[in-house]
């Protein structure tokens, strides 16, 4: 290196070595300040357990900020100032409702939580990792808080509840209430079906059946509809409906709903080899399109533009919403759909921590911020106010139901605008008339509903987190292709597969995830 | 002689007219099938993919974009606004740079350049930024942070010393001081005219940076009204099809019925167009800068 | 010192001068030096609780997961690789196109085409993707559907992973080519005509007049242009990448760069600590490879060396 450049470079580390020691000092500073705040309010707590507000100190006026996911309505600053106004009179508190928008929003909830910005209250659900990050320590612990700060919260909350989102013990989130089913069905077009004299979908070898009718009848429509996702739309669907897993399980585990102490290997098994060559036959019979890893539309939309006849496996509530569309769009034609529980006698409804609302390990206002969301939840006025705005200006109710005033270019605020679906209160809630479909579904659904046993369980990935990137990577490459029935043999192809995962650390990975089940399933005593 | 070398020039003009026509239209081609998908229905386009003429005509993708006019014509302000201050104060800055980083007498000038091109090599990553302009700059949801961090990028400058050295012979700087003048004025008077196309081309790209930004709304405006247009297009596009995907727990069954491929096209022609109309004007300044005919004598 | 002497004298002779840079400095140290504290967190462990510095060190563990999984080799050769021929015939496609355009005489015929040329860039590959997808797939192509009415077997292009280096290259260079080819023009504007003329009188025909007075001129801008791309060589293009290959992992082994792997394998981890590794590799590799090219450059000419 030239002398001038050898200087250039020797200043510059200086300088930085410089600042980095400035921002430790800094920093040293902020970090202690922010471990030390979380002490003194658990003392609080547990020293004025009992008594509504006279447990939290609501003498200094705070504002809270309040972070959901998504878009804000339009009319969000009129209902954010009439939220305020019963906040600063019940709590001494002002909120700011602060929305991420859909773009890049799993960036900005990483930042959100990991840059020490000041949050209050910040929406969660398995989607959004809210178990890694719990038990990471993003989050506060409400345990001691709940019942001094939101007594009316800890008991409207069912126990059952309150437990199934405890990461480590503790108590992260504050769940939703509402009871809905995610399970998935098939879905299909019923007039084609009605048409041509197909088999009704309930499994696999009837809704093959069927994907092998429409093929012959009608050479312009693709029977199945698919996209890149092979792993969540394919895959996962298929062993949803084929076997009974116990849930959406990753690194090719494979346990069985009704044998929870039994872990195998997916991955590599005879199992797997049957499936991979049903799959196979779909691609080689042509149900999917060849390209099928290139292909970004939507499930939904290639049925309800006509693209393709049927869906492996959709829930109930998207369902419902390719119904309506097409009741508009083209009235002749109809959907049918068997939720797999009617066949596997599994119907597991949304598990707690699917919607709920946590507090920041940043936030310094925890008290004031849960005594808030209480009041979301269970005081009337908020919450309606707060799930569908002002009565008369934005909604009105119609026997019973829900009606939108004006049309979604007019309303400043339609049903569920602020998308508050941690904050239901299935006591206040109001439904639009089409949903009627989706709770018919929902109550053949509760007759047969059992515990879900595996969304409460929080891995542990920081031991095989190297392996863990690694891994991902070569199922995309390798495992992807067999999914979507595109290697011409199964065997060699399955072989390469687990070759390759091995030596990205499968069995270590797997190893370590049985260990962290096998405890989890004894502690909870999961049968 | 001459014969001869009319004879190369117009065949050399014909390849070239060949060889641009051809580039052209390849350039054009695929813009082609946007404008006729954005005119097309959201159905028809993933039934039947894309053609040059719209196989059913209509005009959802745009509705779906101007669906709330004043939003938009907010964020088009607001970009504007953003593009017209952040060029012509990144300019001023810039060329001012660009303009000593090139005098061969400003001894510390390998040091400055290589202190400023480093900058492209190593960065902290996106969380320490992100800390400095929220917790420490306190610049959230304020019009300032969607100016200042994209005010000047160590290629635009390097660019800019480029174009001031090619176009600024030394002599030129010599005899002006010999008559008395200071370096600001040197640059002001002389240098900023000489170097007429490195500013244009330098203005282009960076009002094509602040006119295409979106990340920075992203990141750091919660104010719907601060939003650039960008990031507004982008949301309209990712709400539409983030509910898609998301049906399950949101049980919102109206507003889901947007014509997401139809918009995403329609977007495409909304954000492109005023930047053409933009370029036109900036060419003119591609023409040969005038003549420096003060150092002949 | 005599060091400290040397340094104030300078900057007092030159104080104008130096004013001049001040903002451009104070911007780049609070903008970009002072984050660069960051990448300490490739090095921690990282954790919600704690602030930066006392983050729990783990030296190079966070790196582990870039060649765990054996393809790290793989990913820098292709990344590199396919940044070179970017490098490469981009500038010379830009630079030909340039002369090409600068040459022609019609105004308006220089203009529109100058305009046409730019469009691409502001396609984005998301919609890119989109229309390539109709052009190459099996079914229902655009290519596929020519083929079949002329009697021809349709072709399975997202499968086949050789072709994808020659698509991704013209994809690139058909969005990046007007802005490559701005620059170029405005350096070429920039050349006196009076080297012409005089070349003229000595009796250079074009191709001579090209070769031996625009291309030596734009020696500069090119070698510039090349330095700032080579400091990127293993960043960037992710946009590219990601949107035209996305999951279609048959086509990995020739397609995969860095930045998409690092995507993916930390999408579902949010590990800073990660993510800043990967970061740190990339530019560390940037920049071993501009200190040692930007040397030889000196050797050969001073003035054309970025510093």
């Amino acid at each position: 290196m030239t002398n001038k450049a050898a200087k250039a470079v020797s200043m510059l580390l200086s300088i930085i070595i410089l600042i980095a020691v400035l921002s430790a000092c800094g920093s040293n500073n902020n970090g202690n300040g922010g471990n030390a705040t979380n002490a003194p309010k658990e003392t609080e707590g547990t020293t004025n357990a009992g008594g509504e507000k006279a447990g939290i100190d609501t003498s200094k006026k705070v504002e809270l900020q309040f972070y959901m996911l998504g878009d804000a309505p339009k009319d969000i600053a009129s209902i954010q100032e009439q939220v305020n106004k019963m906040a600063l009179e019940d709590l001494n508190a002002t909120v700011k409702f602060n929305y991420t928008s859909w773009t890049d929003w799993d960036q900005k909830y990483k930042l959100l939580l990991g840059s020490g910005q000041q949050v209050d209250l910040i929406f969660t659900a398995e989607w959004t990792q809210y178990q890694s990050y719990a038990k990471k320590g993003a989050f506060q612990a409400l345990d001691e808080l709940l019942p001094a700060a939101a007594p009316t919260l800890n008991s409207f909350v069912p126990k059952e509840m309150w437990d199934a989102v405890k990461i480590d013990d503790k108590i992260y989130t504050v769940p939703a209430t509402y009871k809905e089913y995610v399970t998935d069905g098939f879905v299909w077009r019923e007039d084609l079906r009605a048409k041509y004299n197909l088999p009704t979908p309930v499994d696999i070898a009837t809704f093959e059946q069927y994907l092998e009718g429409i093929k012959k009848n009608e050479p312009t429509i693709t029977p199945l509809s698919m996209n890149s996702d092979v792993k969540t739309n394919l895959m996962d669907r298929f062993k949803g409906i084929a076997h009974a897993p116990i849930g959406a399980l990753p690194y090719g585990i494979g346990i069985n709903y009704k044998t929870p102490g039994e872990v195998y290997s997916y991955w590599g098994s005879d199992e797997q080899k049957e499936d991979l060559n049903v799959l196979k036959r779909w691609q080689d019979n042509g149900y999917m399109v060849k390209n099928v890893l290139a292909v970004k539309d939507t499930l939904q939309d290639q049925i309800t533009s006509g693209k393709a006849a049927a869906i492996l496996g959709d829930n109930p509530t998207r369902y419902n919403d390719m119904v309506i569309k097409i009741q508009s769009t083209h009235p002749d034609w109809k959907l049918g759909y068997t939720p797999y529980p009617e066949t596997n006698g599994i119907a597991t409804p949304v598990h707690p921590i699917h919607n709920g609302f946590a507090i920041p390990a940043s936030s310094k206002n925890a008290e004031r911020a849960l005594a808030f969301y209480e009041k979301l939840v269970t005081d009337k006025r908020y919450n309606m106010l707060t799930q569908y705005g002002v009565e008369g200006k934005n909604y009105e109710v119609k026997d019973g139901y829900y009606s939108m005033i004006g049309d979604s270019n007019s309303n400043g605020f339609p049903r569920e605008g602020m998308n508050g679906w941690a904050w239901r209160n299935p006591e206040y809630m109001l439904f639009d008339k089409n949903y009627d479909g989706v709770k018919a579904i929902f109550e053949k659904l509760d007759k047969i509903q059992v515990p879900d046993k595996f969304t409460g369980f929080a891995e542990d990935y920081t031991p095989y987190q190297a392996e863990r990137a690694a891994l991902e990577q070569v199922e995309k490459q390798y495992l992807f292709p067999l999914n979507a029935g595109l290697v011409k043999n199964v065997d060699e192809g399955l072989n390469t597969f687990m070759e390759k995962a091995k030596q990205a650390g499968l069995e270590k990975i797997q190893a370590e995830y049985t260990k962290q089940w096998n405890d989890y399933v004894t502690e909870q005593g999961i049968k | 002689m001459k014969i001869k070398e009319d004879n190369y020039m117009k065949w050399f003009r014909l390849i070239a007219f060949v060889v641009i026509l051809l580039a052209t239209v390849a350039c054009l081609f695929p813009f082609l099938l946007i404008i006729s998908a954005s005119f097309t229905q959201n159905e028809a386009i993933i039934k039947d993919g894309y053609h040059l003429i719209p196989t059913v005509f209509s005009f959802e993708g745009y509705a779906t974009v101007f669906r709330f006019p004043k939003q938009v014509l907010t964020a088009y302000g607001v970009t504007t606004l953003t593009t017209v201050i952040g060029t012509t104060l990144g300019l001023f800055l810039m060329t001012m740079a660009g303009y000593v980083l090139q005098r061969k007498d400003f001894k510390y000038r390998n040091f400055f350049s290589f202190m400023i091109y480093f900058t492209t090599l190593f960065g902290g990553g996106l969380v320490p930024w992100y800390i400095l302009i929220t917790k420490y700059l306190k610049l959230t949801d304020k019009l300032e942070v969607l100016i200042l961090p994209g005010l000047m990028t160590p290629f635009l400058i390097i660019l800019m010393k480029n174009f001031i050295r090619s176009a600024v012979p030394d002599e030129v700087i010599e005899s002006a001081k010999i008559d008395g003048a200071n370096d600001f004025t040197i640059y002001s008077r002389i240098v900023l005219q000489l170097s007429m196309p490195g500013i244009a081309t330098v203005g282009l790209f960076l009002a094509l940076h602040y006119w295409n930004d979106w990340f920075t709304s992203s990141l750091f405006i919660n104010d719907t009204t601060k939003y650039q247009l960008q990031y507004y297009l982008y949301n309209v596009i990712n709400a539409m099809s983030f509910i898609a995907q998301m049906g399950s727990g949101t049980g919102v069954s109206l507003g889901s019925d947007m014509p997401t491929e139809s918009t995403k096209m329609a977007m495409s022609i909304i954000v492109t167009g005023p930047i053409l109309f933009l370029y036109p004007f900036v060419q003119r300044y591609f023409v040969k800068g005038l003549t420096i005919g003060a150092v002949k004598g | 010192m005599l060091k400290k002497n040397g340094v104030l004298k300078e900057l007092v002779t030159n104080r104008i001068l130096f004013l001049m840079l001040l903002p451009a400095l104070i911007f780049f140290l609070i903008n970009s030096y002072v984050p660069m504290v960051g990448v300490y967190y490739a090095f921690t462990q990282f954790d919600f609780n704690t602030s930066l510095f006392n983050s729990k060190f783990v030296g190079l563990d966070n790196f582990k997961f870039l060649w765990q999984s054996g393809v790290l080799a793989k990913l820098t050769l292709n990344t590199v690789g396919y940044n070179v021929v970017f490098i490469l015939f981009g500038n010379v496609l830009a630079i030909a196109l340039a002369i090409l355009l600068s040459e022609l005489r019609t105004q308006w015929f220089k203009k529109l085409t100058q305009s046409i040329m730019f469009l691409p860039y502001f396609v984005s590959f998301v919609i890119l993707s989109v229309i390539v997808y109709n052009v190459f797939n099996y079914e229902s192509g655009f290519l596929n559907s020519t083929l079949k009415s002329f009697g021809y077997e349709p072709l399975d292009v997202y499968n086949t992973p050789w072709v994808w280096i020659f698509l991704i290259i013209i994809f690139y260079l058909w969005k990046n080519i007007g802005y490559s080819m701005v620059i170029y023009l405005a350096s070429i504007t920039g050349i006196s005509d009076e080297y012409y003329e005089a070349a003229k009188i000595d009796g250079a025909n074009i191709f001579q007049r090209i070769w031996y007075i625009t291309v030596p001129m734009l020696k500069t801008t090119f070698v510039m242009l090349l330095l700032f791309a080579l400091g990127s060589i293993m960043k960037g293009q992710f946009d590219l990448f990601y949107q035209l290959i996305g999951n279609n992992g048959v086509l990995y082994n020739t397609t995969d760069i860095l930045d998409t792997y690092v995507y993916r394998s930390l999408k579902v981890t949010f590990d800073i600590g990660m993510s800043t590794a990967a970061g740190l590799y990339q530019s560390l590799f940037g920049f071993v490879l501009i200190m040692t090219v930007n040397y030889i450059i000196k050797k050969i000419n001073d003035e054309y060396a970025l510093f």
